[in-house]
């Protein structure tokens, strides 16, 4: 992946992340910095189905989640799965859609199975949604509300490579036939495993309880007019685990802690004044410098 | 060094320097260098440069030349100036703390100085000094220990500073209760300043005239069981011999014959006599008091003696505060032998024989004449206490009766004393107090130096009868908050300082009388006896303290983390020396990050990943660190 996606081996690394802990990756950033590449680049190399909506704002619920149709040649109903029903989806500018396909996605997330009429079929494993917003453009779009932005394990931005490495993408090859290449590192069931393993990564209690310490402060910071909620604490702590596992240890750190809490927090916490997300992560950032670390 | 320890060592060395000045028995001058504590310690905390070494070597030196000189010329009293040396040296050392050690040498001085207080008083107001000190103490000296183990964390440190002061409190109160007080005091010789009564003393000498001050000290405390009607009239001494200036007491003494615990003047019936018990105040004085007339006494002593005219006293002057119980018969009159010595009369005292003659012409019989003199004496004198001193020559009674007219207690009861003597009747002068205030809030009576008195005993038809020639005088009583003070101060010196064997058996009994009376419903509890309870006593407080000592050493095997910590911590502070941004939200993976391009990185991230791994990872992991982490920190130091 390092190899399509030069420079940001931090972002890929959370990206994987996230994978490990069963969660989904919001991506906010502006167009044509790679976030498509990524999502691309890490079913690609986990020999995973790949999947990308385009959102826009006469999606409908069923162009993702499928629809039944009348077989003339068996003379039944039968259903056509929608693009949902692949490893890696990705949700391009989810904000341009309407809510109802929104919440359509996001329920799916959340429950790992789609309910259509009174069939339940359950999604693929592993699953993971990487959606993508455009912070710039408000117009004609639909941001998520807060309520759903909680369901998005982390939240990144990609960012402008280095000027070294943007001169390298603009004179390397199509980074679409760079894709192609790319090789699978891992299985299907690979993942599963790893993704269990996950869940058995130690965590020392002091760890917790720092944990627990930032996601209180966001509670009674004045500058924000509400706090992560108890869901944040949990999926914090399953994508610390998986930070702590990607980094080669089964036992989390309070630097895998403090790494992780702008990206779990900020866009889970609302502000009473600004509301972008980087002005949320800073305040995150800056609240983290006040709670002291366990010893 | 964290402000609460800074502080911690002021209030120290301030309660060790307050303990020893609220005694009262220092010199303030000698010790007036504790007023250098304050700038001392106002630099101390602003964290100014401690004073120079060759000015604090040379106060040194005149500290002990002072101290020499004080201890020999001075106040002439070893102990003393050693009291005087401390206050001294708290005041030095206030400039000079530079080191852990220094601390602690502030810790133990003021502990000196507590102990060397607590030989000058036994006040209620050092007893709280003393709780404070306690307190503090401990709290200091686990925060102490904490520093030196590296933690700095303040919330980490006040739950053990909270739970061993406390616990320190529990067992001080369990040993205050297992050891009762003797009376053998802790260096042997007691330093309490002798108290001398203005009103009260072993003999009258007028001699000594001048204005006597009305004192309002407290002689003693008495707590009687029934609620009799005044005067109260408590005996102390009698007095037989009059050379024409003093008044001795020349009466052969005996020891007083011990039955059954009790040291009986003379046999009694308990229902007709008044129990009091009575708190002396230090008065360095051998004499025991009482209602008149005392016929047995309870008190702590191999031995008492008493005189023929039946006043107790103790082997030898005490000044100490002594407690004992009296049975006293309440009777006008008591059955006494003539003796020679009652009719004794100095040289050269016709002149108030004439008078007395005078006085009882027209009177018959001795009682009707001892009541004629009373009365003359009562009506026609004036009460003072302000008294010039007589001309040369002059007989200071002779004086009182034909010229001043004017005089107190000891003057009336001389003079009819010495008049009834003329008319050969047997008399004589007896000292003591009378009256008292009834404090309400303690039930007990308290008797001042400014209740003393003396009256006169006359022996009429074969009895001893009591006449009390002086005026009645209006004493202010104390307010309301005077006496709540003194009843708390009672209970103090009486539960507290002087907590006895008794107590504690009457403390015991109690519980366990309390224990059997519940036990009423629990038929299958057994109360064990008082003895038994001591000894369960004892064996819990050898529980708790083995406890309490294996829980620390649980404490230090778990503590290998905890040392972990202390390295990191030490790891931490190197850094930070070597320019490192090092503050409390730091995590490891920042320090190895920010050390990158120091050479020192590649053993520092080894003794990191061996940190986390103890302080973070599953107990039991394979986790040894070669090597020790001093290199690293050497490693790290070295520029």
């Amino acid at each position: 992946m390092e190899t399509v996606l030069q420079g940001k081996s931090a972002t890929i690394k959370m990206a994987v992340v996230t994978l490990l802990a069963r969660g989904h990756l919001l991506i906010e950033d502006i167009p044509g910095v790679g976030k498509t590449t990524l999502a691309f680049a890490l079913a690609k190399s986990i020999d995973c189905s790949f999947r990308r909506i385009q959102f826009t704002s006469d999606l409908l619920p069923s162009d993702i989640l499928g629809i039944t149709m009348f077989n003339q040649e068996t003379r039944s109903f039968e259903f056509r799965e929608g693009p949902i029903f692949s490893n890696i989806v990705l949700a391009d500018e989810i904000n341009r859609t309407n809510p109802k396909t929104q919440s359509a996605l996001l329920e799916a997330m959340n429950e790992k199975k789609v309910s259509i009429e009174k069939n339940t079929l359950l999604l693929p494993d592993p699953f993971m949604v990487i959606a993508t917003q455009n912070p710039i453009e408000y117009q004609g779009t639909f941001p998520l509300p807060e309520s759903q932005l909680d369901r998005f394990m982390l939240h990144l931005t990609i960012g402008y490579p280095t000027p070294e490495y943007e001169k390298q993408a603009v004179l390397m090859q199509d980074s679409f036939s760079l894709l192609e290449d790319l090789q699978p590192v891992l299985s299907r069931q690979e993942i599963v495993g790893m993704q269990r393993e996950v869940d058995s990564v130690f965590c020392e209690d002091s760890v917790v309880d720092y944990l627990m310490k930032i996601v209180a402060a966001t509670r009674d910071h004045p500058a924000i007019r509400l706090g992560a909620s108890t869901r944040s604490a949990q999926f914090f702590l399953k994508a610390v685990k998986a930070h702590a596992f990607c980094e080669g240890r089964d036992f989390i750190l309070p630097d895998d802690v403090k790494q992780l809490a702008p990206l779990v927090l900020a866009h889970r916490i609302i502000l009473k004044t600004r509301k972008y997300l980087a002005d949320a992560e800073m305040l995150v950032r800056e609240m983290l410098e006040k709670i002291p670390v366990p010893m | 060094m964290p402000t609460l320890y800074k502080l911690l060592t002021a209030l120290l060395a301030l309660t060790g320097c307050a303990g020893l000045l609220l005694t009262g028995e220092i010199s303030l001058m000698m010790s007036s260098g504790a007023v250098a504590l304050i700038p001392g310690y106002y630099r101390f905390f602003l964290g100014r440069q401690p004073a120079p070494v060759y000015v604090i070597g040379l106060l040194s030196i005149i500290e002990l030349i002072i101290f020499l000189v004080d201890a020999t010329v001075i106040t002439g009293d070893v102990f003393i100036a050693v009291a005087h040396l401390t206050i001294a040296f708290q005041a030095l050392k206030s400039f000079d703390l530079k080191e852990p050690w220094d601390n602690l040498q502030v810790y133990f001085v003021s502990l000196l100085q507590l102990i060397i207080a607590s030989e000058l008083t036994s006040s209620l107001v050092f007893g709280g000094v003393f709780v404070v000190f306690l307190m503090v103490l401990v709290a200091a000296m686990v925060l102490s220990h904490f520093l030196k183990e590296g933690d700095r964390e303040a919330g980490l440190m006040r739950k053990p500073v909270y739970l061993i002061s406390g616990l320190t409190l529990l067992m001080t109160c369990l040993f205050f209760v297992l050891l009762p007080r003797t009376p053998y005091r802790f260096l042997g010789k007691s330093h309490l300043k002798n108290i001398h009564t203005t009103g009260f003393s072993e003999q009258v000498d007028f001699a000594s005239l001048g204005s006597i001050t009305l004192d309002p000290a407290v002689v003693m405390r008495v707590e009687m069981e029934k609620d009799i009607p005044g005067p109260f009239y408590w005996r102390g001494h009698t007095l037989d011999h009059f050379d024409g200036i003093t008044w001795k007491n020349e009466l052969p003494r005996s020891r007083i014959r011990k039955q059954a615990g009790e040291f009986l003047i003379a046999p009694y019936q308990a229902e007709q006599t008044v129990e009091q018990l009575i708190t002396l105040e230090p008065m360095d004085s051998e004499i025991l008091f009482g209602l008149s007339e005392i016929r047995g006494i309870k008190a702590d002593s191999f031995f008492l003696l008493a005189d023929s005219a039946g006043d107790p006293s103790m082997p030898g002057k005490t000044s100490r505060r002594v407690r004992y119980t009296v049975n006293s018969l309440l009777a006008d009159r008591l059955p006494g032998e003539a003796r020679d010595r009652y009719l004794q009369l100095p040289a050269g005292n016709q002149r108030i024989a004439g008078l007395a003659a005078a006085l009882v012409r027209n009177v018959r019989g001795n009682e009707l004449k001892a009541k004629a003199l009373e009365e003359h004496l009562k009506r026609g004198y004036l009460y003072s206490l302000t008294i010039d001193a007589p001309a040369r020559g002059v007989s200071p009674v002779e004086d009182f009766l034909f010229r001043t007219k004017k005089g107190y207690c000891e003057h009336y009861a001389t003079a009819m004393v010495l008049m009834l003597r003329s008319l050969g009747i047997h008399a004589r002068v007896v000292t003591g107090f009378l009256g008292g205030d009834r404090n309400s809030y303690g039930d007990y009576i308290i008797v001042r130096r400014s209740n003393a008195h003396s009256w006169v005993e006359a022996l009429i038809d074969g009895n001893w009868r009591r006449y009390d020639p002086t005026p009645a005088v209006v004493l202010e009583r104390s307010g309301n908050v005077l006496l709540f003070w003194d009843s708390v101060a009672m209970y103090w010196a009486r539960h507290v300082v002087g907590f006895s064997p008794a107590d504690q058996k009457a403390l015991f009994g109690g519980l366990r009388t309390g224990l059997l009376k519940l036990s009423y419903h629990f038929p299958a509890v057994k109360i064990p006896s008082i003895a038994a309870g001591l000894y369960y006593a004892a064996l819990l407080i050898i529980v708790i303290t083995l406890v309490f000592v294996c829980l620390v050493l649980i404490r230090r095997r778990a503590g290998r983390v905890s040392a972990l910590t202390a390295s990191y911590v030490r790891v931490r502070k190197a850094l930070s020396a070597r320019g490192l941004t090092v503050t409390r939200s730091t995590t490891s993976g920042e320090l190895s990050a920010q050390a990158q391009t120091f050479p020192f990185h590649e053993g520092l991230s080894k003794f990191l990943e061996h940190y986390n791994a103890r302080r973070f990872g599953r107990a039991g992991a394979d986790t040894s660190f070669p090597g020790g982490i001093a290199p690293v920190l050497k490693q790290i130091r070295k520029k």
